[in-house]
Protein backbone atom coordinates (compact mmCIF):
# COMPACT_ATOMS: atom_id res chain seq x y z
CA UNK A 1 0.00 0.00 0.00
CA UNK A 2 1.16 3.49 -0.83
CA UNK A 3 1.36 6.79 1.04
CA UNK A 4 -0.14 9.58 -1.05
CA UNK A 5 -0.14 12.31 1.58
CA UNK A 6 0.58 12.76 5.27
CA UNK A 7 0.33 15.27 8.12
CA UNK A 8 1.52 15.24 11.72
CA UNK A 9 0.72 17.22 14.84
CA UNK A 10 3.52 16.85 17.37
CA UNK A 11 5.66 18.62 19.94
CA UNK A 12 7.68 19.82 16.96
CA UNK A 13 6.27 22.28 14.45
CA UNK A 14 5.38 19.57 11.96
CA UNK A 15 1.90 21.01 11.32
CA UNK A 16 3.36 23.89 9.27
CA UNK A 17 6.55 22.07 8.19
CA UNK A 18 8.78 24.42 10.24
CA UNK A 19 10.38 21.30 11.71
CA UNK A 20 11.31 20.08 8.24
CA UNK A 21 13.01 23.44 7.62
CA UNK A 22 15.30 22.91 10.60
CA UNK A 23 13.27 24.27 13.53
CA UNK A 24 14.05 21.92 16.44
CA UNK A 25 11.91 22.75 19.49
CA UNK A 26 13.67 22.03 22.77
CA UNK A 27 11.76 21.96 26.04
CA UNK A 28 12.69 21.30 29.64
CA UNK A 29 9.48 19.81 30.98
CA UNK A 30 8.02 16.65 32.45
CA UNK A 31 5.70 16.27 29.47
CA UNK A 32 5.94 17.23 25.81
CA UNK A 33 2.54 18.53 24.69
CA UNK A 34 1.90 19.11 21.01
CA UNK A 35 2.32 22.49 19.33
CA UNK A 36 -1.37 23.21 18.90
CA UNK A 37 -2.47 24.55 15.54
CA UNK A 38 -5.25 27.16 15.27
CA UNK A 39 -8.08 24.64 15.58
CA UNK A 40 -10.73 27.18 14.64
CA UNK A 41 -9.27 27.23 11.13
CA UNK A 42 -10.18 23.55 10.75
CA UNK A 43 -13.13 23.02 13.03
CA UNK A 44 -16.41 24.98 13.40
CA UNK A 45 -16.69 26.50 16.89
CA UNK A 46 -19.96 24.71 17.69
CA UNK A 47 -18.14 21.38 17.17
CA UNK A 48 -14.84 22.50 18.67
CA UNK A 49 -16.42 23.32 22.04
CA UNK A 50 -17.22 19.67 22.68
CA UNK A 51 -14.00 18.11 21.53
CA UNK A 52 -11.31 16.70 23.76
CA UNK A 53 -7.66 17.16 22.84
CA UNK A 54 -7.26 13.78 21.11
CA UNK A 55 -10.20 14.47 18.82
CA UNK A 56 -9.06 18.04 18.12
CA UNK A 57 -5.50 17.12 17.24
CA UNK A 58 -6.66 14.14 15.19
CA UNK A 59 -8.98 16.29 13.14
CA UNK A 60 -6.32 18.98 12.74
CA UNK A 61 -3.97 16.32 11.33
CA UNK A 62 -6.57 14.55 9.18
CA UNK A 63 -8.67 17.32 7.66
CA UNK A 64 -5.86 19.02 5.69
CA UNK A 65 -5.21 15.66 4.01
CA UNK A 66 -8.88 15.26 3.10
CA UNK A 67 -9.01 18.85 1.83
CA UNK A 68 -5.94 18.36 -0.33
CA UNK A 69 -7.08 15.04 -1.79
CA UNK A 70 -10.88 14.84 -1.62
CA UNK A 71 -11.31 11.11 -2.34
CA UNK A 72 -11.29 9.03 0.84
CA UNK A 73 -13.04 5.66 0.86
CA UNK A 74 -12.66 4.82 4.53
CA UNK A 75 -11.15 5.80 7.87
CA UNK A 76 -8.96 3.61 10.10
CA UNK A 77 -7.45 4.87 13.34
CA UNK A 78 -5.13 3.36 15.90
CA UNK A 79 -5.16 4.71 19.45
CA UNK A 80 -4.22 3.11 22.74
CA UNK A 81 -6.34 5.33 24.95
CA UNK A 82 -8.43 7.70 22.82
CA UNK A 83 -9.84 10.69 24.71
CA UNK A 84 -8.34 9.75 28.04
CA UNK A 85 -8.88 13.10 29.78
CA UNK A 86 -12.62 13.00 29.00
CA UNK A 87 -12.73 9.39 30.12
CA UNK A 88 -11.24 10.31 33.51
CA UNK A 89 -13.65 13.27 33.80
CA UNK A 90 -16.56 10.96 33.08
CA UNK A 91 -15.44 8.38 35.66
CA UNK A 92 -14.92 11.14 38.23
CA UNK A 93 -18.46 12.37 37.56
CA UNK A 94 -19.84 8.91 38.27
CA UNK A 95 -18.23 9.07 41.69
CA UNK A 96 -18.91 12.76 42.41
CA UNK A 97 -22.60 12.54 41.50
CA UNK A 98 -23.18 9.11 43.01
CA UNK A 99 -24.00 7.47 39.67
CA UNK A 100 -26.70 10.10 39.11
CA UNK A 101 -27.26 12.35 36.11
CA UNK A 102 -24.13 12.50 33.96
CA UNK A 103 -23.22 14.82 31.09
CA UNK A 104 -23.17 13.08 27.71
CA UNK A 105 -20.29 15.07 26.21
CA UNK A 106 -17.50 13.57 28.34
CA UNK A 107 -18.77 10.09 27.57
CA UNK A 108 -19.16 10.70 23.84
CA UNK A 109 -15.70 12.24 23.57
CA UNK A 110 -13.98 9.62 25.71
CA UNK A 111 -14.71 6.64 23.49
CA UNK A 112 -11.68 5.70 21.37
CA UNK A 113 -13.75 5.75 18.17
CA UNK A 114 -15.01 9.32 18.76
CA UNK A 115 -12.34 10.65 16.39
CA UNK A 116 -13.13 8.26 13.53
CA UNK A 117 -16.84 9.01 13.94
CA UNK A 118 -16.32 12.77 14.07
CA UNK A 119 -14.08 12.65 11.00
CA UNK A 120 -16.71 10.65 9.12
CA UNK A 121 -19.37 13.20 10.03
CA UNK A 122 -17.25 16.22 9.13
CA UNK A 123 -16.14 14.76 5.78
CA UNK A 124 -19.52 13.10 5.08
CA UNK A 125 -17.71 9.80 4.67
CA UNK A 126 -20.03 6.79 4.83
CA UNK A 127 -17.33 4.23 4.00
CA UNK A 128 -15.43 1.76 6.15
CA UNK A 129 -14.81 3.16 9.62
CA UNK A 130 -12.74 1.36 12.20
CA UNK A 131 -10.69 2.12 15.30
CA UNK A 132 -8.04 -0.23 16.64
CA UNK A 133 -7.35 -0.11 20.36
CA UNK A 134 -4.47 -2.47 20.95
CA UNK A 135 -2.13 -0.60 23.25
CA UNK A 136 1.20 0.30 21.72
CA UNK A 137 0.50 -1.80 18.60
CA UNK A 138 -2.69 0.07 17.70
CA UNK A 139 -1.15 1.90 14.75
CA UNK A 140 0.54 -1.24 13.42
CA UNK A 141 -2.84 -3.01 13.59
CA UNK A 142 -4.51 -0.10 11.79
CA UNK A 143 -1.96 -0.65 9.01
CA UNK A 144 -2.74 -4.38 8.93
CA UNK A 145 -6.45 -3.53 8.64
CA UNK A 146 -5.70 -1.14 5.75
CA UNK A 147 -3.64 -3.79 4.00
CA UNK A 148 -6.46 -6.32 4.33
CA UNK A 149 -8.94 -3.72 3.07
CA UNK A 150 -6.84 -3.07 -0.04
CA UNK A 151 -6.37 -6.79 -0.68
CA UNK A 152 -10.14 -7.20 -0.71
CA UNK A 153 -10.68 -4.64 -3.46
CA UNK A 154 -9.51 -4.35 -7.05
CA UNK A 155 -10.68 -0.77 -7.61
CA UNK A 156 -8.41 2.19 -6.95
CA UNK A 157 -9.14 2.92 -3.32
CA UNK A 158 -7.85 5.31 -0.68
CA UNK A 159 -8.01 5.19 3.09
CA UNK A 160 -7.36 7.81 5.74
CA UNK A 161 -5.22 6.01 8.32
CA UNK A 162 -3.83 7.58 11.46
CA UNK A 163 -2.74 7.39 15.06
CA UNK A 164 -3.54 9.67 17.97
CA UNK A 165 -2.67 9.85 21.67
CA UNK A 166 -3.16 12.59 24.25
CA UNK A 167 -1.48 13.28 27.58
CA UNK A 168 -3.90 12.82 30.45
CA UNK A 169 -2.87 14.53 33.65
CA UNK A 170 -4.35 11.74 35.80
CA UNK A 171 -2.71 8.89 33.90
CA UNK A 172 0.56 10.76 33.60
CA UNK A 173 0.80 10.83 37.37
CA UNK A 174 -0.10 7.14 37.68
CA UNK A 175 2.54 6.27 35.08
CA UNK A 176 5.02 8.56 36.83
CA UNK A 177 4.49 6.65 40.08
CA UNK A 178 4.95 3.35 38.24
CA UNK A 179 8.36 4.57 37.01
CA UNK A 180 7.47 4.95 33.35
CA UNK A 181 8.53 8.62 33.29
CA UNK A 182 11.61 10.33 34.63
CA UNK A 183 11.48 11.89 38.07
CA UNK A 184 13.99 14.53 37.05
CA UNK A 185 13.32 17.25 34.48
CA UNK A 186 15.58 17.07 31.47
CA UNK A 187 15.43 18.73 28.08
CA UNK A 188 14.18 16.57 25.23
CA UNK A 189 17.44 16.92 23.29
CA UNK A 190 19.16 15.13 26.21
CA UNK A 191 16.57 12.34 26.43
CA UNK A 192 18.35 9.53 24.62
CA UNK A 193 21.68 9.90 26.45
CA UNK A 194 20.07 10.66 29.84
CA UNK A 195 20.90 7.16 31.17
CA UNK A 196 18.31 7.22 33.96
CA UNK A 197 15.08 5.36 34.51
CA UNK A 198 11.93 6.34 32.65
CA UNK A 199 11.21 8.57 29.67
CA UNK A 200 9.32 11.81 28.91
CA UNK A 201 5.58 11.62 28.35
CA UNK A 202 4.45 12.79 24.92
CA UNK A 203 1.43 12.95 22.65
CA UNK A 204 0.62 13.46 18.98
CA UNK A 205 -1.44 12.67 15.91
CA UNK A 206 -0.13 11.42 12.56
CA UNK A 207 -2.33 10.78 9.54
CA UNK A 208 -1.77 9.28 6.11
CA UNK A 209 -3.74 8.98 2.92
CA UNK A 210 -3.03 5.42 1.80
CA UNK A 211 -3.89 3.98 -1.59
CA UNK A 212 -3.62 0.64 -3.34
CA UNK A 213 -2.28 2.50 -6.40
CA UNK A 214 1.36 3.64 -6.66
CA UNK A 215 0.30 6.69 -8.67
CA UNK A 216 1.56 9.92 -6.98
CA UNK A 217 2.89 7.94 -4.01
CA UNK A 218 5.45 9.62 -1.76
CA UNK A 219 6.23 6.25 -0.16
CA UNK A 220 5.17 2.64 0.08
CA UNK A 221 4.37 0.91 3.34
CA UNK A 222 5.83 -2.44 2.36
CA UNK A 223 4.91 -4.44 5.43
CA UNK A 224 4.50 -4.43 9.19
CA UNK A 225 4.98 -7.11 11.79
CA UNK A 226 4.86 -7.40 15.55
CA UNK A 227 5.82 -9.65 18.41
CA UNK A 228 4.86 -9.73 22.09
CA UNK A 229 7.13 -10.77 24.99
CA UNK A 230 10.05 -11.82 22.76
CA UNK A 231 13.63 -12.56 23.71
CA UNK A 232 16.30 -10.60 21.85
CA UNK A 233 17.07 -13.82 19.94
CA UNK A 234 13.43 -13.93 18.83
CA UNK A 235 13.91 -10.57 17.10
CA UNK A 236 16.63 -12.02 14.87
CA UNK A 237 14.39 -14.94 13.91
CA UNK A 238 11.50 -12.57 13.28
CA UNK A 239 13.58 -10.24 11.09
CA UNK A 240 14.96 -13.14 9.03
CA UNK A 241 11.41 -14.33 8.35
CA UNK A 242 10.17 -10.77 7.71
CA UNK A 243 12.82 -10.04 5.09
CA UNK A 244 12.42 -13.44 3.47
CA UNK A 245 8.67 -12.90 3.22
CA UNK A 246 9.24 -9.51 1.56
CA UNK A 247 11.97 -10.94 -0.70
CA UNK A 248 14.37 -8.26 0.45
CA UNK A 249 17.97 -8.44 1.58
CA UNK A 250 18.71 -6.92 4.97
CA UNK A 251 21.47 -4.97 3.23
CA UNK A 252 18.77 -3.09 1.32
CA UNK A 253 17.84 -1.12 4.45
CA UNK A 254 19.40 2.34 4.21
CA UNK A 255 18.34 3.64 7.60
CA UNK A 256 16.75 2.33 10.80
CA UNK A 257 14.51 4.48 13.01
CA UNK A 258 14.85 3.33 16.60
CA UNK A 259 12.36 4.11 19.35
CA UNK A 260 14.93 4.67 22.11
CA UNK A 261 13.24 6.60 24.88
CA UNK A 262 16.11 7.26 27.28
CA UNK A 263 15.00 4.62 29.80
CA UNK A 264 18.22 2.86 30.79
CA UNK A 265 16.27 -0.26 31.75
CA UNK A 266 14.82 -0.77 28.25
CA UNK A 267 16.99 0.80 25.56
CA UNK A 268 19.20 -2.30 25.32
CA UNK A 269 16.49 -3.74 23.06
CA UNK A 270 17.39 -1.22 20.40
CA UNK A 271 21.14 -1.75 20.73
CA UNK A 272 20.64 -5.51 20.40
CA UNK A 273 18.29 -5.03 17.46
CA UNK A 274 20.79 -2.78 15.70
CA UNK A 275 23.31 -5.64 15.84
CA UNK A 276 21.10 -7.49 13.32
CA UNK A 277 21.95 -4.68 10.88
CA UNK A 278 25.46 -3.71 12.01
CA UNK A 279 26.39 -1.77 8.86
CA UNK A 280 23.15 0.22 8.64
CA UNK A 281 22.98 3.71 10.15
CA UNK A 282 20.28 4.32 12.77
CA UNK A 283 18.68 7.41 14.23
CA UNK A 284 16.35 7.96 17.17
CA UNK A 285 13.12 9.94 17.13
CA UNK A 286 11.64 10.12 20.65
CA UNK A 287 13.82 13.14 21.49
CA UNK A 288 11.37 15.00 19.23
CA UNK A 289 8.11 14.04 20.89
CA UNK A 290 8.67 12.10 24.10
CA UNK A 291 7.17 8.62 24.33
CA UNK A 292 3.58 7.53 23.82
CA UNK A 293 1.92 4.33 22.79
CA UNK A 294 1.13 5.08 19.15
CA UNK A 295 4.31 6.97 18.35
CA UNK A 296 5.06 4.54 15.51
CA UNK A 297 2.63 6.69 13.49
CA UNK A 298 4.93 9.68 14.00
CA UNK A 299 7.98 7.53 13.18
CA UNK A 300 6.31 6.56 9.90
CA UNK A 301 5.65 10.25 9.15
CA UNK A 302 9.31 11.02 9.87
CA UNK A 303 10.51 8.11 7.74
CA UNK A 304 8.41 9.24 4.77
CA UNK A 305 9.83 12.76 5.08
CA UNK A 306 13.37 11.34 5.07
CA UNK A 307 12.61 9.13 2.04
CA UNK A 308 11.48 12.27 0.22
CA UNK A 309 14.57 14.25 1.14
CA UNK A 310 12.67 16.72 3.32
CA UNK A 311 14.78 15.82 6.35
CA UNK A 312 18.43 14.80 6.28
CA UNK A 313 21.18 14.04 8.74
CA UNK A 314 22.20 17.70 8.99
CA UNK A 315 18.89 18.52 10.71
CA UNK A 316 19.72 19.77 14.24
CA UNK A 317 17.45 17.10 15.75
CA UNK A 318 19.72 14.35 14.38
CA UNK A 319 23.06 15.92 13.53
CA UNK A 320 24.42 12.67 12.20
CA UNK A 321 25.28 11.23 8.84
CA UNK A 322 22.89 9.01 6.99
CA UNK A 323 22.31 8.46 3.27
CA UNK A 324 20.71 11.42 1.54
CA UNK A 325 18.99 9.12 -0.94
CA UNK A 326 17.29 6.46 1.18
CA UNK A 327 15.15 3.84 -0.54
CA UNK A 328 14.22 1.59 2.38
CA UNK A 329 13.70 2.54 6.02
CA UNK A 330 12.90 0.12 8.84
CA UNK A 331 11.11 1.41 11.95
CA UNK A 332 11.42 -0.47 15.23
CA UNK A 333 9.57 0.53 18.37
CA UNK A 334 8.56 -1.19 21.57
CA UNK A 335 6.67 -0.11 24.68
CA UNK A 336 7.81 -1.40 28.08
CA UNK A 337 9.80 -4.10 26.31
CA UNK A 338 6.58 -6.07 25.86
CA UNK A 339 4.95 -5.16 22.57
CA UNK A 340 7.39 -4.74 19.67
CA UNK A 341 6.33 -3.33 16.29
CA UNK A 342 8.19 -3.08 12.96
CA UNK A 343 7.24 -1.07 9.88
CA UNK A 344 9.11 -1.29 6.57
CA UNK A 345 8.71 1.67 4.22
CA UNK A 346 10.10 2.34 0.76
CA UNK A 347 10.53 5.43 -1.40
CA UNK A 348 7.53 6.19 -3.62
CA UNK A 349 7.22 7.00 -7.30
CA UNK A 350 6.44 10.70 -7.01
CA UNK B 1 -31.14 36.14 45.04
CA UNK B 2 -32.93 38.51 42.67
CA UNK B 3 -34.10 37.43 39.23
CA UNK B 4 -31.36 39.51 37.64
CA UNK B 5 -28.71 37.85 39.80
CA UNK B 6 -30.11 34.40 39.02
CA UNK B 7 -30.17 35.20 35.30
CA UNK B 8 -26.51 36.22 35.44
CA UNK B 9 -25.58 33.11 37.39
CA UNK B 10 -27.49 30.84 34.99
CA UNK B 11 -25.80 32.38 31.96
CA UNK B 12 -22.42 31.74 33.57
CA UNK B 13 -23.38 28.11 34.14
CA UNK B 14 -24.65 27.90 30.56
CA UNK B 15 -21.30 29.04 29.17
CA UNK B 16 -19.37 26.69 31.44
CA UNK B 17 -21.50 23.55 31.01
CA UNK B 18 -21.82 23.91 27.25
CA UNK B 19 -18.25 25.22 26.85
CA UNK B 20 -19.52 28.01 24.60
CA UNK B 21 -16.40 29.36 22.92
CA UNK B 22 -16.08 33.05 22.12
CA UNK B 23 -19.46 33.78 23.75
CA UNK B 24 -19.84 36.11 26.73
CA UNK B 25 -22.80 36.71 29.01
CA UNK B 26 -23.67 39.83 27.04
CA UNK B 27 -24.01 37.75 23.86
CA UNK B 28 -26.83 35.67 25.35
CA UNK B 29 -30.13 37.53 25.15
CA UNK B 30 -32.78 36.67 27.73
CA UNK B 31 -35.54 36.14 25.18
CA UNK B 32 -33.49 34.58 22.37
CA UNK B 33 -34.45 30.96 21.57
CA UNK B 34 -31.66 28.70 22.82
CA UNK B 35 -32.32 26.13 20.11
CA UNK B 36 -32.46 27.16 16.48
CA UNK B 37 -31.06 30.61 17.25
CA UNK B 38 -27.62 32.19 17.00
CA UNK B 39 -26.23 30.09 19.84
CA UNK B 40 -26.59 26.99 17.69
CA UNK B 41 -27.46 24.60 20.51
CA UNK B 42 -28.54 21.05 19.66
CA UNK B 43 -30.05 17.96 21.27
CA UNK B 44 -26.88 17.05 23.19
CA UNK B 45 -26.94 20.55 24.68
CA UNK B 46 -30.50 19.95 25.87
CA UNK B 47 -29.24 16.97 27.88
CA UNK B 48 -26.39 19.11 29.22
CA UNK B 49 -28.97 21.71 30.29
CA UNK B 50 -30.97 19.07 32.15
CA UNK B 51 -27.77 18.03 33.95
CA UNK B 52 -27.06 21.70 34.75
CA UNK B 53 -30.51 22.18 36.31
CA UNK B 54 -30.12 19.01 38.36
CA UNK B 55 -26.64 19.76 39.68
CA UNK B 56 -26.89 23.48 40.29
CA UNK B 57 -30.53 23.87 41.34
CA UNK B 58 -31.70 20.38 42.33
CA UNK B 59 -34.33 20.33 39.57
CA UNK B 60 -35.08 17.02 37.86
CA UNK B 61 -36.85 17.15 34.51
CA UNK B 62 -38.09 13.64 33.88
CA UNK B 63 -40.73 14.26 31.21
CA UNK B 64 -39.27 15.28 27.80
CA UNK B 65 -42.50 17.20 27.05
CA UNK B 66 -41.83 19.39 30.11
CA UNK B 67 -38.33 20.05 28.81
CA UNK B 68 -39.69 21.48 25.56
CA UNK B 69 -41.75 23.99 27.58
CA UNK B 70 -38.94 24.92 29.94
CA UNK B 71 -35.82 24.99 27.79
CA UNK B 72 -37.05 27.71 25.44
CA UNK B 73 -34.93 30.71 26.37
CA UNK B 74 -33.12 32.14 29.39
CA UNK B 75 -36.31 33.82 30.67
CA UNK B 76 -38.35 30.59 30.73
CA UNK B 77 -35.55 28.63 32.38
CA UNK B 78 -34.88 31.25 35.05
CA UNK B 79 -38.62 31.45 35.82
CA UNK B 80 -38.74 27.67 36.19
CA UNK B 81 -35.68 27.68 38.45
CA UNK B 82 -37.22 30.33 40.73
CA UNK B 83 -40.37 28.23 41.14
CA UNK B 84 -38.83 24.78 41.44
CA UNK B 85 -35.30 24.98 42.80
CA UNK B 86 -34.50 22.76 45.78
CA UNK B 87 -31.07 24.19 46.43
Amino acid sequence: MYVIDQQAISAQKTHDLSFEKGDYAIYSAATLPIVEPAYAEFIPLNLLRRMGKAVKMGIAAALPIVNRNQKVDGIIIGTANGGLENCIDFLNQIVAYDEGVLTPTNFVQSTPNALAGQLALMTKNTGYNSTHVNGSLSFENALVDAKLFFEATTNKTSLLVGSVEEISSYNYHIDLLSGRYKKEIISNDQLIQSNTEGSICGEGASFFLLSNSPEHAVAEIVDTTQIIHPSTADLTVLMNAFFEKNQLSMDAIDLILLGKNGDNRLDFWYDDFHQIFPATPAINFKQLTGDYRTISGFATYLGVQILNGKINGAHPAFNTEFPTNCNHILIYNHFDGIRHGFILIKKGTR
Amino acid sequence: MTTNELTLEFKNHLITYLNLLDISIDDIKDDEPLFGGDLGLDSIDSVELIVLLDREYGIKIKNPADGRQILVDVNTIVAYIEENRTK
